[in-house]
């Protein structure tokens, strides 16, 4: 009774506590399962106590039960297992993807915006350039020209969004740079590197952020399609798209692409909406 | 057609002249980074068989043995006049290649375009007369979960229900109506979801403004209000989204033929890849540049003729903000 | 009091509605207990008035007063969440129950709405002839033919002079004014028997908001409608209605016949707006503003602080010059306000740029402090800006959103690298005394601050290089009349204290004569007059200065308008 009333208690003040942060009860869900694969790519042990790699042949094909929670694969390996092994490897490439497409293109289009002149004009041709070659076409023959590999799918998969962040730093920048309160610091005293550094920069990067989260889940999928070609690691590494593309040799086994798929869609769809939360409440 | 409009247009169609031949030269110089050297990976690969005498004849006409900036203007000035040059690995002009696989691959992306679209749209209206309590969220959650899916997983999602379970296609026969047809779907869905997205953000926005609050003060039934004012503002930039979605579907089709085993430039690309074919990857790529500038330099042909809002002034897009006498100074008033 | 009662109820918070006595006429309009919230959020509360046929009656309020909210929910326009209860009776029939079908009728056939923003309230993509036949379909009237001529005569009714041209263009290819006729003749053209305005000429320049609201009245005189006028400006509805309704925070302050309620006010919020009107007190701030002026007589043979000469300043659009400034001459003595004054367009905007440097003249010369402005690089001007400085009409851009208020009101100490650390935070808090700020607020960003904080910001910021010249560019424009008062207030202490010198441009001459000591008064980028503040306003010599004198809202009816039928009156 007094435990039932206090566990009660505790959760009308964590909605509340919820509520007053306007966080929507989808949001927190995503959060809630970002969380869970951050952790899975953290420490993959702590969910998991059998092999990615070595399987029980006897074993093999089953469908999902209570001691394969995603069945197993044509080796007899538990596809949770090696879904959770796969986490890492999926997420550390698309972050790495991000951090490419975002430093670079906000870099080009920080230059261009700020400087303006004939800067901008050729950073804007070069953004035009790689915006007009269909952005997977040109991750494949970067990860070509580079070797297949999943961290080169996933420097390939930046390169080709580098233009994206470059057009959206671009256009805040030059919003930012006609403010207000830019010229404001400007009869304050303040340099060109000043007001570039500590006020054009920082209100530019706001819309960035979203953006970023939304290349972040976009990425994933982008790598995700690399590695179903067979541009990135070779089995046995279990990222997800890896995984989906082995599992379509056995559709007669469903879930050996339906597992993984979920997965990978339910943390790209929370990404997602993160991101237009971030966008919403800016 | 005035003379503001000649001015922009040629402007326009300059600017992506010069943005072609620039594709053309980054591609051209991701392809030359490529690690290792096509002459002996691909030429002296046992399985082709070529004879030394034939080797040294593929590297003579692709002037392999000239250095990299001698070789770059060749293959432009070559490409310029439509000249794609000729297979590494098969010795075949491209342009044939290309031609015999381009055919599979329009009526593969020309339905996918189709569906999109009418996908696209049936959300998008949708939302603005499904009401709340009957789904309207449902319907605005699509996009955004279309948006989630890597378009393979549409795929073999479509192939496991309608080939394996509900016998409709059989992956055997990908060029049949509905192999096609369930090709183009998958290729489509994560396109429609793009197109939705804009349109359901300008018709929320448009049906935000003032305008509308005060034809709706006017009397207006919420249909004629949406047929009447909405329609057009909010469709109107989904011109330009359906440029940047040629080029989705360009890249998409790559994965699609993968994995409905359908033949076409996806396929060929593939195929070039893993041989390195060097100009085959060339000329696909600089084709699918043109192809995405010419349907942009389209739109932005089109789209001044449908918003009488612009005014062209010295070839750029104006668009003019408050009429001159209302007090741009006096935004109403502020709480304190 | 007892008859006004009956009038206009006027009930406390939380009252019970009564039931309205079936003895006298109906009147066209009974809104009794009328409450609107969004989620928790209440913002109207228990409001209750009558509007009688061929009456007008305004609700005035500062922002946040639910005015406009008011009439949304009258038209049952309120966006989506907002949920109204109460009773509101239309020719004595209950509309505010009744379905969205059941009420569609009445909107825009029997009621009209004049909205705030001209600009934004037709659609852009659409001509302004397209969007009249919406509003001529709702007269039975089959042929389109008719229809067509009946929107042009409407179009001349409201005083266009083209009405084809007007019919033919697109909304962009008109003025705000033009466009504000056009949306009263949309109005008006199905001949409702009530208009509501909400805010139909605050986006509008001062002499054509005067003729905008001349029009409302005729119209409402001539066609016999009920005028619910909704406005910020006490003046502007004590001129123009019949009856009042003050709001506050969505509850009703005070209530009445306007001839009550705005010469002899009951309650404090109304004594207190009146107070605050410019136009109703212009030497409100006299003794402040005189302080230091009685020794400072212009001409008194010390050298101005500021001297314009003969400054002009040409752009370039789309091809054709503009010239945006005509040679411009002024002085300004020190320790003293010069006013600019003109509407948009007139070049006081490109005026202050000149004079900080932020654009350079074609010809011509400024100097502030006996330091050369013209011909500076900005590099140069920086050591000039130590002295001049600039506060900006609207606080909700001028302040980088990402700063806390102490970084802000620091940034030009850190920049010109003044005193110590502890010094420059010794002088960011006397900054903020001095505009009346707590400390509290050092650690905020702006978007935790109301409008009037964030100009003290501003204002803080300027102040704290201790400069000698401080240009205002419309510094309340973008505020409350009550917020607007304390900043004048803050304003001229400061000057009184400092002996700061003030160059203030504005479009409102009714503000400029409670703190000036002199006026420009500009027209097309030239100085059509300029002369004392009581020069200027007993004595002007221009037609133009006449014009804008003329347009100043006085809170009494004038002439032009026709005696009113005062069927409330009658019913009394």
């Amino acid at each position: 009774m007094t435990l039932a009333s206090f566990s009660s208690a505790s959760r009308v003040t964590t909605i509340s506590r919820l509520t007053a942060l306007r966080v929507p009860p989808t949001v927190a869900l995503s959060f809630a399962v970002i969380a869970f694969v951050i952790a899975w790519s953290l420490a993959p042990d702590l969910f998991t106590s059998q092999s990615p790699i070595v399987g029980v042949p006897a074993e093999k094909l089953l469908s999902p039960n209570t001691a394969h929670w995603f069945g197993t694969d044509h080796l007899g390996r538990d596809l949770y297992t090696r879904v959770v092994y796969g986490t890492a490897s999926s997420v550390t490439s698309a972050l790495i993807a991000v951090a490419i497409a975002a430093v670079i293109g906000g870099l080009i289009g920080l230059l261009a915006g700020f400087l303006g002149g004939w800067v901008d004009i050729v950073l804007a041709r070069l953004v035009d350039v790689l915006l007009a070659i269909p952005n997977f076409l040109l991750a494949v023959i970067v990860v070509t020209a580079i070797g297949f590999d999943t961290t080169n799918a996933a420097i390939a998969t930046g390169i080709s969004a580098v233009a994206v962040f470059a057009r959206v730093m671009r256009s805040e920048v030059i919003k930012t740079r006609q403010a207000v309160f830019v010229e404001a610091a400007f009869l304050m005293g303040g340099s060109r590197w000043h007001i570039l550094l500590r006020h054009v920069l920082p209100n530019a990067s706001r819309s960035v952020l979203p953006l970023a989260v939304l290349q972040f889940g976009l990425s994933i999928l982008v790598i995700a399609s690399l590695a179903f070609l067979g541009y990135g690691d070779p089995p046995p590494a279990s990222d997800w798209g890896l995984l989906i593309s082995i599992g379509k040799d056995y559709l007669k086994w469903p879930w050996l692409v339906y597992a993984p798929a979920f997965v990978t869609i339910a943390t790209v769809l929370s990404v997602n909406r993160i991101s237009r939360w971030l966008r919403k409440t800016d | 057609m005035s003379h503001a409009y000649l001015a922009y247009a040629a402007k326009r169609l300059a600017q992506a002249f010069v943005v072609i031949l620039l594709a053309y030269v980054l591609t051209f110089v991701v392809v030359s980074i490529l690690p290792g050297d096509p002459i002996t990976n691909v030429l002296r690969d046992p399985q082709n068989g070529f004879t030394e005498d034939e080797i040294k004849a593929i590297i003579a006409a692709q002037g392999l043995d000239q250095p990299i900036p001698v070789q770059l203007w060749t293959s432009l000035s070559h490409f310029v006049i439509g000249d794609l040059g000729l297979s590494m690995r098969s010795n075949r002009p491209v342009a044939t290649l290309i031609a015999e696989v381009l055919p599979s691959t329009l009526i593969l992306a020309s339905a996918a375009f189709a569906i999109a679209l009418l996908l696209a749209v049936t959300i998008a209206y949708g939302t603005q007369f499904v009401p709340k309590r009957l789904g309207q969220g449902l319907l605005r959650g699509f996009p955004s979960l279309f948006l989630s899916v890597p378009n393979f997983v549409i795929g073999l999602v479509l192939i496991h229900v309608f080939g394996f379970q509900l016998g409709l296609f059989r992956v055997i026969a990908p060029n049949s109506f509905w192999a096609t047809f369930f090709a183009a779907v998958a290729l489509g869905i994560p396109v429609s979801a793009r197109i939705a997205e804009v349109l359901i953000a300008n018709l929320d926005k448009e049906s935000e403004q003032e305008y509308a609050a005060v034809a709706r003060g006017r009397g207006l039934t919420e249909m004629r209000l949406f047929a009447k004012h909405l329609l057009k503002p909010s469709s109107l930039p989904v011109v330009t989204v359906i440029a940047l979605a040629i080029g989705e579907l360009l890249g998409g089709s790559l994965i699609t033929e993968t994995v409905f085993g359908r033949t076409g430039i996806g396929s060929l690309v593939q195929r070039s890849v893993s041989t390195q074919d060097l100009p085959v990857l060339q000329a696909v790529v600089s084709l699918a540049a043109v192809v995405f500038v010419l349907v942009n330099l389209i739109a932005d042909l089109v789209y001044p003729l449908l918003d009488p809002r612009i005014s062209l002034i010295g070839g750029r897009r104006v668009r003019p903000t408050a009429a001159d006498d209302s007090a741009a100074a006096t935004p109403a008033a502020v709480t304190s | 009091m007892a008859a006004q009662d009956r009038l206009i109820s006027n009930k406390p918070t939380g009252a019970e509605p009564t039931t309205p006595v079936p003895l006298r006429p109906i009147p066209l309009l009974r809104v009794d207990g009328l409450s609107v919230s969004y989620g928790p959020h209440e913002v109207v509360t228990n409001v209750g008035f009558e509007l009688g046929r061929g009456e007008s009656l305004a609700l005035i309020g500062e922002s946040g007063s639910g005015k406009s909210t008011i009439a949304c929910a009258l038209l049952r326009l309120l966006p989506s969440g907002g949920r109204a209860t109460g009773r509101v009776a239309f020719e004595g029939q209950e509309v505010l129950g009744i379905s969205e079908r059941g009420f569609r009728p009445l909107r825009g056939r029997a009621i009209g709405f004049v909205p705030q923003d001209p600009a934004n309230s037709l659609n852009p993509v659409r001509t302004v002839g397209a969007q009249a036949q919406e509003a001529a379909a709702l007269l039975d009237e089959p042929d389109k033919a008719i229809r067509k001529q009946l929107i042009l005569e409407t179009f001349a009714e409201v005083g266009l002079d083209n009405p084809q041209r007007i019919y033919d263009s697109y909304p962009h290819q008109l003025s705000g004014g033009m466009l504000q006729r056009v949306l009263i003749g949309l109005a008006i053209l199905p001949r409702p028997a009530l208009l509501i305005a909400d805010e139909p000429t605050s986006a509008l320049d001062v002499t054509i908001q005067k003729r905008i609201l001349d029009l409302l009245t005729r119209l409402q005189h001539d066609l016999k409608i009920s005028l619910l006028l909704i406005t910020h400006d006490l003046a502007i509805a004590a001129e123009r209605a019949d009856a009042l309704v003050v709001l506050k925070d969505g509850v009703i302050q005070e209530a009445g016949r306007t001839a009550s309620v705005f010469s002899s006010p009951a309650s404090a919020y109304a004594r207190k707006l009146r107070a605050d009107v410019p136009s109703l007190n212009p030497d409100r701030y006299a003794a402040l503003r005189d302080t230091r002026f009685g020794t400072l007589k212009t001409g008194d043979g010390t050298a101005p602080k500021i001297e314009v000469s003969a400054v002009t300043k040409t752009f370039t659009v789309d091809g054709k010059t503009l010239t945006a400034v005509d040679n411009l001459t002024f002085a300004v003595p020190a320790g003293t306000t010069h006013a600019l004054v003109g509407e948009s367009g007139s070049g006081k905007t490109t005026a202050v740029r000149l004079l900080l440097g932020l654009e350079q003249p074609d010809s011509g010369t400024i100097s502030v402090a006996s330091e050369q402005i013209t011909g500076r690089s900005p590099e140069a001007l920086r050591s000039v800006w130590r002295h001049l400085q600039l506060v900006y009409q609207n606080p909700f851009t001028s302040l980088d959103p990402t700063w806390t208020i102490e970084r802000l009101v620091r940034e030009p100490l850190d920049r010109f690298r003044i005193g110590t650390r502890k010094e420059r935070d010794e002088q960011v808090h006397e900054a903020l005394a001095d505009v009346g700020l707590g400390e509290y607020l050092l650690s905020r960003k702006p978007a935790a601050l109301s409008g009037g904080q964030r100009q003290r910001v501003a204002i803080a910021r300027s102040l704290v290089l201790k400069p000698d010249v401080i240009v205002l560019d419309e510094p309340t424009s973008a505020l409350d009349v009550s917020v607007q008062a304390d900043i004048v207030e803050v304003l001229l202490s400061l000057q009184a204290n400092l002996g700061l010198t003030y160059v203030f441009v504005s479009h409102d001459l009714a503000l400029v004569r409670q703190l000036a000591h002199t006026v420009s008064v500009m027209h097309r980028g030239r100085i059509v007059e300029h002369g004392t503040v009581t020069e200027i306003f007993d004595n002007p010599r221009q037609p133009y200065t006449r014009s804008l004198l003329a347009s100043i809202p006085s809170g009494v009816a004038n002439a032009a308008q026709a005696p009113r039928p005062l069927l409330m009156a009658a019913a009394e």
